[in-house]
């Protein structure tokens, strides 16, 4: 049966559900939250969303778009060009090498292997922005508090990208 | 039945070659743009003008229900301390009047010292107001992005104000949006003057909550609660401006607590004091090749 244009732009906007979802967290990183101490430790949440969207549906989320996604954030963030972009492909990279591990696993397993690749990402984002800006390096604790926010409120921000998943992606 | 399955995997093959190429050339490129950020500060610094121009907006609408909640949170909890606070105020008010004779008196002296000694005038200033529309960087970087670029006057190098203080500089203007780099990063460094007797130091952020003091001659020269000002050397700030006060002095390394909290700023004052200061210089290569 042929697809009405209507469907066809349905199917194409559905398409676009983890390239949008992953560029709106990003965006909401940076909004500010008027909560007091909260913006120093503001967790890496595009990360969380390439993990999901890695794991969940590989074929909606390419290199590509990580890519200008991370991009984008640097430019925004004002953080070293290139640095944001590296660990969420590398990241990517890590999760799509071990599609069979993270084949129906229960959540417990999923939230420890985020807090594996969140370590690493971390640590290498510190590393670059460390060597790259003229300054010198981040102190380590304003680094792992970031981490362990982002740890901390996966589970949250992964219910809702499940939502999104189930919602508009459910075929 | 063979032939399609085979036809089937050799199109496998060759998408894992397109990606895996697609992903070596990506993470080269992120190598390449570390490089290009450090080399060319000028294209670097348009992009993120483009980039943030284009994305304020959207980011303007993203703002405002935190905005909102702020808002009604900080109502909530002045409605609780109404009587208290009026209490203070009037008490700080009939304090203010004192004060307010004793600032007229001294202005009419002023004014008749200075017609003594033919002195210059410092500049006015002349001022812009913003709101912040996003928070950047988190633990990485310490930016804001506000709502006022070089249409509304703004230019690199100006001073950024909030109420209790400095805020930091403007780093980058775009047409209808700035960054400002805030005292805190790991990038800021201000000339300062400490306590009253008005020590020289730099006061220089490590993306923590406290920057810090270095070159301060002297590290007994300060203690917990002198006021930290900035010092007006350079040429990039005027002198005078608060910034903070000292919160620690540990084994040399004295800790600063700015006025300003990063994450209670909803509007800014940009001001233009004049001063050219060392951020509006060129760059130093752009320099040496003269």
């Amino acid at each position: 049966m042929q697809a009405t244009i209507l469907q066809r732009m349905d199917g194409a906007a559905r398409r676009l559900v983890p390239f949008g979802v992953t560029l709106v967290l990003m965006l909401f990183a940076m909004t500010p939250t008027y909560v007091p101490g909260l913006s120093h430790i503001t967790p890496l949440y595009a990360l969380m969303a390439v993990y999901f969207w890695s794991i969940y549906r590989p074929d909606l989320l390419g290199y590509g778009s990580t890519f200008a996604i991370g991009v984008l954030e640097d430019l925004l963030a004002g953080t070293p060009l290139g640095s944001g972009a590296l660990i969420l492909l590398l990241c990517q990279w890590i999760v799509l090498h071990q599609q069979k591990f993270f084949n129906n696993k229960p959540f417990g397993v999923m939230w420890l292997a985020f807090a594996l690749v969140a370590a690493g990402a971390s640590l290498l984002r510190w590393l670059c922005v460390g060597l790259v800006e003229t300054s010198g390096f981040t102190p380590v604790t304003e680094m792992a508090a970031s981490y362990l926010m982002t740890v901390a409120i996966y589970p949250i921000v992964g219910w809702f990208l499940a939502k999104a998943h189930m919602k508009l992606l459910a075929q | 039945m063979r032939a399609p399955t085979g036809q089937i995997s050799r199109f496998g093959t060759l998408k894992t070659l397109l990606q895996r190429f697609a992903f070596l050339s990506l993470i080269g490129l992120t190598f390449a743009l570390m490089l290009i950020g450090k080399a060319d500060t000028v294209l670097v610094e348009r992009a993120r003008d483009a980039v943030t121009d284009a994305v304020t907006p959207v980011l303007r609408v993203m703002s405002q229900p935190a905005g909102a909640v702020a808002d009604f949170v900080n109502n909530l909890r002045e409605l609780a301390a109404i009587r208290e606070e009026n209490a203070e105020l009037r008490e700080a008010n009939a304090r203010l009047l004192q004060w307010q004779s004793a600032a007229q008196r001294l202005e009419a002296e002023n004014k008749s010292l200075r017609s003594l000694t033919a002195l210059v005038p410092e500049p006015t200033a002349t001022f812009v107001t913003a709101r912040v529309v996003a928070d950047t960087g988190g633990a990485f970087a310490q930016s804001i992005l506000i709502t006022a670029g070089q249409s509304q006057g703004v230019k690199k190098g100006q001073i950024v104000m909030a109420g209790e203080g400095l805020v930091g500089r403007v780093l980058q203007a775009g047409m209808y949006s700035a960054r400002v780099l805030l005292v805190t990063d790991i990038n800021s460094r201000i000339p300062v003057m400490v306590g009253e007797a008005g020590n020289r130091a730099i006061l220089a952020g490590d993306n923590g909550l406290r920057p810090r003091l270095l070159f301060l001659g002297n590290t007994s020269a300060a203690a917990p609660g002198d006021k930290v000002v900035t010092s007006g050397d350079a040429e990039a700030f005027p002198p005078g401006l608060p910034i903070g006060q000292v919160a620690r002095v540990d084994e040399g390394v004295v800790e600063v607590e700015p006025f300003v909290v990063r994450d209670k700023i909803q509007h800014v004052r940009i001001a233009d004091y004049g001063l050219t200061g060392i951020l509006a210089q060129q760059p130093p290569q752009a320099a040496a090749g003269k």
